[in-house]
């Protein structure tokens, strides 16, 4: 057995926190359920935070997994078997105490098919659930049917929930809409810093301290240091930046947008606010084509853009330093891949780049047979006298600023070497069914990455992906490298050697970069504003980027 | 009397009816569906399931004669996205769209009407000001309206920036309750209530002066009765039938919520309802609120009858007739 042996996880709280005390935080929009298994919208996952704990978690500051209700654990040399310690003298925040039965309840829960579980598909390893067993109130051991390279970060993903409260609920069948947004707060019992206290539907939810909580500060002093924290609704973006402006909110729901950070930032100047720059954010813009052969095939322009040359010349077309200037107002950082260096332990420095250049982008695209027209300087075939036009319709989401700007720029960029894109934006739900049928030639989006570790977004990497942008779903490899990518993405997730993973996953990203299946361009610089007032905050550059970790929030008198 | 309560009724019924069948309708055939909330890349299994439980899996008719026997039943079904029925949803967030509509209204009859007498009954610098003002609140689309507002109200701290209650009176009495409201309530009533004062006030002004050049009004100059008078007793109930045609229509709009208003300043009411259940195609709870709007657009219109009989008698046998 190879033995890994943790201490309790030392609260990174800073000196002179005070007892007590509210904040205000806003919420765009309303939970769907308070049941984590069955929803995964954001603000369920905000008040999953706040009020429910998990075995282990991945700290969102450092990215490394600490113990949380288990308090420390041993795996087998293999990565399939991990024997967890249950932390002593956890309970419910209803004083029930928190057991080994527990976690047995949450694994059943989620694998059940009754349930509906969001989450299940995330913790399944080789494609199998994770079977958990105990032999005792305080043990848990949990066994793969694979060795996994992400191991035990997987739990992160679970929530552990109360037995005595949802047993009953899931033996009926009525688990999914258990803890639903009427159930009474009083019912819904959790191990997390909070519990909630009353919610008022399109108004806010109040969560008090739960005084049962069991996790201590540095000081050995009881957490969570306030005693009420409430999530305010405020659907719009502006009025929530005024709101915080004015001292209304402790903080936001999400990063600041680039335009507002000059405001902010004279705010700062003002010690009305405090701005953090949280770090490279770990998403960026893609920019991909269809290129589902059953469905462009008979396209006569899918015979280029197929090409990786062709993706090559647009890579080349295009000036990132210019881009991340004109696009995120100087808050961003040029990017050639769909890692950011926000992802500090999977971020390659040495992916292969493709500096701006005019004249490269037009060589990469003559080597493919497409040149300006010399009448209008539009890229044809032939050389620049055939009759296929390279005009493509650019689909993006309507009403978020910077994919405004981004297919501007991108329009201009690429004009210059001829190649014409129309831009429509689009509602989300229709740019959505757009984009799964693959009815666009060219989509501009931000796909939100679930997890750091590569091995969590297999959907993205792998060719059968119900993520895989530019191909969804293929029943096999459509071109030979996405089936080296296929199998490097399977053989990194199933290793348990960090090394090997990261080689591995090097090797993925310079395939990638060589065949571009979608442009990157930049990726943004994260700022976050919060009252100064506030105390104990450690950003993240994932969301929630503060109150991940609320138990260690204090206010100043 | 009778007939024309039956009229009402069968007109209400019918207009509830087009109304929430449409919305659903339009909805079902509108590009994209509620699944878009799952995410960009949610799994073919995860996007089936919901299709099936909201009956997306079926043709439009199919669902949509499938809600309409259970509508029938008072069951309109339950929302995606909040996880609940329509009914209850829609109840809350008209109640409090209601509370919002009423003080808007109250406090657009109280500006506009005796602005648009003074502006249309005078002439000088302070009926030119008036109509400027008036302008002015037509032109302001009313998102620019209500962000000043709250701008202001951040500000300056005169008032909350938003929301419906504060905080501080979760563990308050009912009085507490109630006060905190009135506090709330002046930004979002204020932004809703600038264009429609303004719009009684043109009308106002517009309908005074015509009815100042009615030959019954020489008359009555000519009787020696005073302007003050002429004004009051004689031209402005007279011009008051125009201001009871849009009323009903007014309190109908104002009771259906509106969406910009109720989301830049964080009210729960049923534009902002609406707004949200449009963006994520949450077909039911959209057939919800239509119906609910529908519902206080036909109130308001009787409201406007009862109003336009009671301004002008002679209406009130060809009415109820």
């Amino acid at each position: 057995m190879l033995v890994l042996r943790f201490g309790g996880s030392d609260a990174p709280t800073p000196p002179a926190a005070r007892r007590g005390g509210q904040i205000v935080a806003s919420l765009r929009s309303e939970p769907r359920s308070f049941n984590r298994l069955v929803a995964r919208d954001y603000a369920t996952e905000v008040v999953t935070f706040l009020t429910q704990g998990r075995l282990a978690r991945i700290n969102r500051a450092t990215f490394e997994l600490e113990p949380w209700l288990a308090e420390r654990w041993e795996s087998s040399a293999d990565g399939r078997t991990h024997t967890l310690h249950v932390r002593p003298g956890v309970t419910w925040s209803d004083g029930t105490p928190f057991t080994s039965a527990d976690v047995l309840f949450s694994f059943q829960a989620v694998f059940d098919a009754k349930a509906q579980s969001v989450v299940a598909s995330s913790l399944l390893v080789g494609g199998q659930p994770i079977r958990a067993a105990a032999p005792d109130a305080e043990t848990v051991i949990l066994t793969y049917a694979a060795p996994s390279g992400p191991g035990l970060r997987l739990l992160d993903n679970l929530p552990i929930l109360p037995k005595h409260k949802l047993e009953a609920a899931l033996a009926s069948g009525s688990f999914p809409s258990a803890w639903n947004n009427t159930t009474p707060p009083a019912e819904m019992v959790g191990t997390g810093p909070f519990v909630l206290r009353e919610y008022q539907p399109g108004q806010r939810l109040v969560f008090d301290r739960n005084p049962r909580y069991w996790r201590r500060g540095p000081n050995g002093d009881a957490l969570p240091y306030l005693d009420r924290l409430v999530l305010e609704i405020v659907p719009e973006q502006n009025a929530e930046l005024l709101r915080l402006q004015a001292g209304d909110l402790d903080l936001t729901s999400s990063e600041l947008r680039p335009e507002d950070y000059v405001a902010v930032r004279d705010a700062e100047d003002q010690g009305r606010l405090r701005l953090i720059e949280l770090g490279v954010g770990p998403d960026a813009d893609a920019f991909w084509f269809c290129l589902k052969p059953e469905v462009k095939g008979k396209d006569p322009r899918f015979k280029y853009v197929q090409a990786p040359a062709f993706r090559k010349a647009l890579s080349y077309a295009v000036d990132r330093d210019a881009f991340a200037e004109t696009v995120f107002l100087g808050a961003a950082v040029p990017l050639w891949g769909p890692i950011t260096p926000g992802n500090i332990h999977w971020f390659w420095p040495d992916v292969p780049r493709y500096e701006h250049g005019d004249k490269e982008a037009l060589s990469w695209l003559a080597s493919v047979g497409v040149a300006p027209r010399v009448a209008d300087g539009v890229a044809v075939d032939e050389g620049g006298r055939g009759s296929v036009e390279m005009r493509f319709t650019v689909l993006t989401q309507r009403g978020i600023s910077w994919y405004e700007r981004g297919t501007a720029v991108l329009r201009d960029e690429l004009a210059k070497i001829g190649i014409v894109l129309d831009i429509v934006p689009l509602e989300v739900g229709a740019l959505i069914q757009r984009l799964l049928a693959c009815d666009y030639d060219a989509v501009y989006y931000r796909p939100v990455m679930t997890d750091l570790d590569p091995a969590g977004n297999l959907d993205f990497w792998l060719s059968s992906g119900s993520a895989h942008l530019w191909n969804i779903g293929q029943k096999t490899p459509a071109t030979e490298w996405e089936r080296r990518i296929d199998t490097l993405m399977l053989e990194q997730a199933a290793s348990i050697d960090p090394e090997r993973r990261r080689q591995q996953f090097n090797l993925v990203q310079q395939i990638v970069a060589e065949n571009l299946p979608a442009l990157y361009f930049a990726a943004p610089r994260l700022y976050y504003a919060h009252s100064t007032r506030l105390r104990g905050v450690v950003p993240s550059v994932q969301r929630p980027a503060v109150l991940w970790s609320a138990d260690t929030l204090s206010v100043t008198p | 009397m009778g007939r024309f309560v039956a009229r009402r009724l069968l007109f209400t019924l019918a207009l509830v009816f087009v109304v929430s069948s449409s919305a659903l309708l339009l909805t079902r055939i509108a590009p994209g569906d509620v699944t878009a909330e799952l995410g960009a890349f949610a799994s073919p299994d995860e996007v089936a399931a919901v299709r099936a439980r909201l009956d997306l899996d079926r043709s439009a008719v199919e669902q949509w004669a499938g809600w309409l026997a259970r509508a029938g039943r008072f069951d309109f079904g339950a929302s995606f996205l909040y996880n609940r029925p329509v009914r209850e949803l829609v109840a809350r967030a008209a109640a409090n769209t209601a509370i919002l509509a009423l003080v808007a209204l109250g406090i657009a009859t109280a500006l506009g009407i005796p602005l648009g007498i003074i502006s249309g009954s005078r002439r000088g610098a302070a009926a030119a000001v008036i109509r400027a003002v008036s302008l002015v609140c037509l032109s302001l689309p009313p998102l620019l309206t209500s962000l000043l507002l709250v701008f202001l109200a951040a500000t300056t701290r005169w008032l909350p920036a938003g929301g419906m209650t504060s905080v501080g009176v979760l563990d308050g009495r009912w009085s507490t309750w109630l006060a905190d409201l009135a506090i709330h309530l002046p930004l979002p009533a204020l932004a809703l209530a600038l264009p429609v004062a303004a719009t009684f006030e043109r009308l106002q002004a517009q309908s005074m002066t015509e009815a100042l050049g009615q030959p019954f009004i020489t008359a009555a100059a000519a009787r020696g009765v005073a302007p003050r008078d002429i004004v009051r007793r004689h031209a402005w109930r007279v011009s008051l039938r125009p201001i009871c045609g849009v009323y009903g229509i007014a309190i109908g709009a104002l009771l259906s919520g509106s969406f910009v208003v109720e989301f830049v300043t964080a009210w729960p009411g049923l534009g902002r309802l609406m707004y949200e259940a449009l963006r994520a195609r949450d077909i039911y709870l959209v057939a919800g609120c239509a119906a609910m709007g529908g519902l206080v657009l036909a109130v308001g219109m009787v409201i406007g009858d009862v109003l336009l009989v009671i301004a002008d008698p002679r209406l009130r046998e060809e009415r109820t007739g």
